[in-house]
């Protein structure tokens, strides 16, 4: 069987891969790939930890949650980058800037 | 319920002016001076039925509602003989605001009597209230309305004095709001009695540093409001922007606030913190003796030369309350009501010069004497009011206040004394700028006083002289307040030489 | 699921039920009317079945705990919605975007807030923030053509999801640690230990920043200004009362819970949280010309303050961060409130500009914007005065000292602006192009919020006396 800690190391570096993307990719396309990657590596941890409490299944519950929520953001957050990329005809957040301190 | 009484009828009066205003403006400024008459009446009527009580009874009206449960708060209102001459004062300034703003104040009428009555309201609770959550609430209540008076009604310069001085004293209020709240929690810790009352607090036993930091606290609020050098730099440009009410009132009753908050709270609360300030505090209150004599001196607005005099009178106060006597505390009481008084005809008379030759600059004027006699004799009444000239209400304080001083300390009552010399320069000043020498180009465009004018002066003209003459009035109704706060320092300094004594 | 736990959850099957409601509503036909008078019904039916104070606390499952805490959360929660779909009506009523759709966003993102506030579990915490969040992406994009509400939208959708992953990864690694995702459960087990082990304590951190960008806390507060600003009006009342409100009650349930601040660290980490927010909120709010932006960096501030009684965690602390919410939802929603009744169909009333003159061109209004800036200011006579009052003496009676003289300070460098717009708004008028006819539920909202202003700064005791029959610990 597998050491329990090495889910936690996969799980963090899919986190922490995830979190790179979001940091450096400049396309929101990009970045909502990368927050997928941070949401499914701490449903890692969820379904592998699970595996202590075989008689509830808690965490495996909560990552089936999980997976719907990410895809309910992907839905909406594609939806509201297309909206973007339609008036600004960019999908690059950055070079986005109407808002600012005044 | 009497005191509750005028707090709420200036209350009610004020929202009571502001929406007839709608209608007529005319009728909002009688409302808004009938209210203010019937509290200067019902409290000059209780000082004359109880007079002989003074020195019996503990308060002379005391009032308990509970407010907030859940902190101890009460409506807790008392008045002793202190209280009831600052009421009073506060009353009669307040009629005076009234009516000198008849003329002056045209646009907005319903608002500025709603915000005069207001901080009448919150001057007048700051006097009466033994709850200190309370105090600190209506401490607020006359800030808002004070800024918008100076901030809407002022003159040139009115935006920037106004928010400096709403910043100043909000600043230093909340100081006082965290040591209350200190003192409510160390009262609580000790006890299990968790409660604001004045009373309760009294018995408080706080630890030597705390009290230190809690006095701070205090202080910090009191001394701004007074205002001690170097907390003084709002009081020039707000008294000198003010519309002339509120110059009378921030001058006549603003400033008298702090004097009564460091008698009534920091030296009963904070005895043995406050006698070791003691020689910081009355070297400050030289400073500003001083300080504010040669700056007055040295002004060439009018009003700002009168609000530069308050500040050096104000140091009186200040030298008068840590000298711990009750020479100089008597002498504290008078110089309140007498620098109400005096400084607020000088305001009027601001006031009324600028109605007629729009401007407030001394190098402008001159030789006003021929033409408008009667200003020129009130004005002298109120200069030499000033300077302290023996039979009028000032020289008693003065007098008195140095009296006590110079047991506390020789060399700072010398000091303190070289101000009355100051005095006298910046107040001959005024006198022979407006109305000696040669006559400049607006004495042409003055006349006489008013007889809406007269109605104001001449009944605050016949006080100063009358207290000058017969100070024993106010004497007797503080006296009591006075031995109270004294004895309270006093024990406190017995207690810590036995304890000297004890361990040495 | 029994008879009973489903009367408990009534008011949040009600929301539900709204927005399927309205969601065949708009397909049957458009009526923004019809739609708005629907939104509404539901949140007073919502908050008709409520349940009775006698019968809490009352345990749904493992996932939700209906207790006083909760109970009053839902209803001030459901309260301000209301306030904010009365607001809403006017602003979209003017705006030439379809509007049927926001309103089950609203009622959605509404009914998000209502489940964190109950929840004591893991997984209805992070299903009712996301409803939440998710709802909000799409009401801060809500005006399609316009540029700045399109920016704000991707803004936040981004941190927002962000923040989520954060915190969705430290309740892993507490899962992982602990294998318990209740409360009650985790309470437990924090009880057994003195310190931390290194990775519940980086589960509790992400946790932390997840909530953080919620709450929008320095450092998490990047999105704040531009998503305030981007944001239709009513959406920013909504984002910065009911969403940091819901986030708050939820923080509060847990820290009591797992007894959090017994651990410096946690101490340590939400002293500085509070400090860096206090002071970043005033002091970038004091170079703002635009009145959104100054509201959302007051709101970083005010949580700032929050925190401080938040971090007392005792009787008092609890009930002053309820006191707390209640004045601040009313002052926020009554200083949006203004801004939205302002707003031209083009373009919201953001500037300082907008405002100048305004106590003499519309005084009823100008004296609503009057009472809710010095509330945020903390004068007596308002809510927000008791409010601060209530911190300060939470902070005390913790011997927070440091906390509660920033605090202080912070207050009075936070004068300086509320008392600038003040100012202006005293500046005499000049013209202005006609302004669009009022709406009846625009002016009721804003005369209650103002009243219950005045009236829980002038006689707080009611609402304390509610707050400690509910949320008292004692």
């Amino acid at each position: 069987m597998i050491p329990i800690e090495n889910y936690l190391v996969l799980s963090a570096t899919l986190f922490s891969i995830g979190l790179m993307i979001v940091v450096i990719k400049r396309n929101a396309i990009a970045v909502l790939l990368g927050l997928e990657l941070m949401l499914n590596a701490a449903n890692i941890n969820l379904v592998a930890f699970n595996l202590a409490h075989p008689e509830r299944l808690d965490g495996q519950m909560f990552a089936v949650f999980v997976i719907i929520v990410a895809a309910c953001e992907a839905a909406v957050g594609l939806a509201i980058i297309l909206q973007a990329y339609r008036v600004f005809h960019t999908a690059v957040p950055d070079s986005i800037s109407t808002l600012k301190e005044s | 319920m009497t005191l509750i009484a005028f707090i709420g009828i200036l209350m009610a009066g004020g929202l009571l002016a502001w929406i007839i205003a709608r209608w007529n403006e005319t009728l909002s400024r009688w409302i808004a001076l009938t209210v203010v008459l019937i509290d200067l009446m019902w409290s000059v009527a209780i000082l004359v039925s109880r007079r002989p009580d003074f020195s019996g009874t503990d308060w002379l009206i005391r009032f308990d509602y509970p407010w907030i449960g859940r902190f101890g708060i009460g409506i807790s209102v008392a008045a002793d003989g202190l209280s009831l001459v600052l009421l009073i004062l506060t009353f009669f300034l307040g009629a005076v605001s009234v009516v000198v703003s008849w003329r002056e104040i045209r646009d907005r009428v319903g608002f500025f009597h709603f915000n005069l009555l207001w901080v009448l309201a919150g001057i007048a609770g700051v006097f009466v209230v033994i709850d200190l959550f309370l105090f600190y609430f209506f401490w607020e209540v006359m800030l808002i309305p004070m800024y918008f008076l100076i901030g809407t009604w002022g003159h040139e310069n009115r935006r920037y004095a106004a928010v400096k001085f709403f910043i100043f004293t909000q600043a230093s209020g909340l100081m006082m709001l965290l040591s209350i709240l200190g003192l409510y929690f160390i009262h609580g810790i000790n006890t299990g009695t968790y409660t604001f009352d004045y009373f309760e607090l009294l018995t408080a036993t706080v630890g030597t540093t705390a009290g230190r930091w809690l006095m701070l606290g205090f202080l910090a609020a009191f001394i701004v409001k007074l205002p001690v050098v170097p907390f003084h730099s709002w009081l020039p440009d707000a008294h000198s922007q003010a519309p002339t009410a509120g110059s009378v009132i921030l001058a006549g009753l603003l400033l008298k606030t702090g004097a009564y908050g460091i008698l009534r709270f920091v030296l009963p609360l904070f005895p043995d913190a406050s006698r070791e300030l003691a020689s910081i505090a009355m070297t400050l209150g030289v400073a500003g003796i001083l300080y504010g004599a040669l700056l007055a001196y040295g002004q060439t607005d009018f009003k700002r030369l009168v609000a530069y005099t308050s500040v050096s009178h104000m140091g009186f106060v200040m030298l008068g309350i840590f000298s711990f006597n009750e020479l100089a505390f008597q002498g504290v009481v008078m110089q309140l009501v007498a620098h109400g008084l005096s400084t607020g005809a000088l305001f009027v008379i601001a006031g009324a010069l600028y109605e007629r030759i729009h401007t407030r600059d001394l190098s402008l004027m001159g030789g006003f004497w021929t033409g408008t006699p009667f200003i020129g004799f009130i004005t002298l009444v109120f200069v030499m009011a000033s300077l302290g000239l023996p039979g009028l209400a000032n020289f008693i304080a003065e007098f008195l206040i140095l009296n006590g001083a110079w047991q506390a300390s020789h060399a700072l009552t010398v000091a303190g004394a070289m101000g009355l010399i100051l005095a006298m320069a910046y107040s001959l000043r005024i006198m022979r700028k407006i109305f000696f020498g040669p006559a400049s180009d607006m004495a042409s465009r003055m006349s006489d006083l008013t007889l809406r004018e007269k109605v104001v002066l001449v009944p605050m003209t016949l006080l100063v002289i009358f207290l000058g003459l017969f100070p024993q009035h106010v004497f007797n109704a503080s006296e009591k307040t006075v031995k109270d706060i004294l004895g309270v320092v006093m024990r406190s300094q017995a207690d810590a030489i036995q304890n000297a004594n004890e361990n040495p | 699921m029994s008879r009973a736990d489903i009367i408990f959850l009534l008011p949040h099957l009600m929301l539900t039920l709204g927005a399927v409601l309205v969601m065949m509503a708009i397909a049957v036909r458009r009526n923004h009317f019809a739609v708005y008078v629907l939104t509404c019904l539901t949140l007073i039916v919502a908050l008709y079945f409520l349940p009775k104070t006698a019968s809490l606390p009352h345990n749904v499952g493992v996932l939700f705990v209906v207790d006083g805490l909760g109970v009053f959360n839902t209803m001030i929660i459901m309260l301000a919605a209301l306030a904010v779909a009365l607001m809403s009506y006017a602003y979209f009523d003017t705006r030439e975007e379809r509007t049927g759709e926001y309103y089950m966003l609203f009622i959605l993102a509404t009914f998000g807030a209502c489940i964190m506030v109950i929840s004591g579990h893991f997984v209805s915490f992070f299903l009712g923030l996301e409803i939440l969040s998710v709802s909000l992406y799409g009401m801060i994009a809500y005006l399609r053509k316009r540029e700045r509400s399109d920016e704000a939208g991707i803004k936040y959708l981004i941190l927002a999801a962000f923040s989520s992953a954060f915190l969705l990864f430290g309740m892993a690694l507490i899962y992982a640690a602990t294998g318990d995702m209740t409360f009650e459960g985790l309470s437990g087990y924090f009880s057994a230990f003195d310190e931390l082990p290194i990775l519940v304590m980086t589960g509790v951190g992400l946790v932390v920043v997840g909530a953080g960008f919620k709450l929008s806390v320095v450092p998490f507060h990047m999105w704040t200004p531009d998503v305030y600003e981007g944001a239709p009006a009513p959406v920013a009342a909504f984002i910065s009362t009911i969403s940091k409100g819901a986030t708050m009650v939820l923080l509060v349930r847990f820290f009591l819970a797992i007894d959090g601040f017994r651990f410096p660290v946690v101490l340590t980490i939400f002293t500085v949280i509070s400090i860096a927010s206090m002071v970043v909120g005033n002091i970038l709010a004091l170079r703002q010309q635009n009145v959104k932006r100054i509201l959302a960096y007051s709101s970083i501030a005010h949580f700032g303050y929050l925190l401080v009684a938040f971090i007392a965690a005792d009787e008092l602390g609890v009930e002053a961060v309820n006191f707390y919410l209640v004045a601040y939802f009313a002052t926020m929603l009554g200083a949006f409130g203004v801004v939205t009744v302002l707003s031209h169909p083009e373009r919201d009333a953001e500037l300082l500009d907008d405002y100048r003159g305004l106590l003499w061109s519309r005084p009823a209004l100008a004296t609503v914007f009057v009472v809710t800036l010095l509330s945020l200011a903390g004068i007596p006579l308002t809510a927000g005065f008791v409010a601060k009052f209530y911190l300060l003496a939470s902070g005390i009676s913790t011997n927070q000292w440091l906390l509660v003289i920033l605090l202080v300070v912070n207050s009075i460098v936070g004068l300086f602006y509320y008392i600038r717009i003040v100012a202006v708004m005293f500046d005499s008028a000049e013209e202005r192009e006609a302004r669009p006819a009022g709406y009846v539920g625009n002016f009721a909202t804003l005369l209650i919020l103002v009243v219950l202003l005045v009236w829980f700064g002038v006689s707080p005791q009611g609402l304390i006396d509610v707050i400690r029959n509910l949320v008292g610990v004692g």
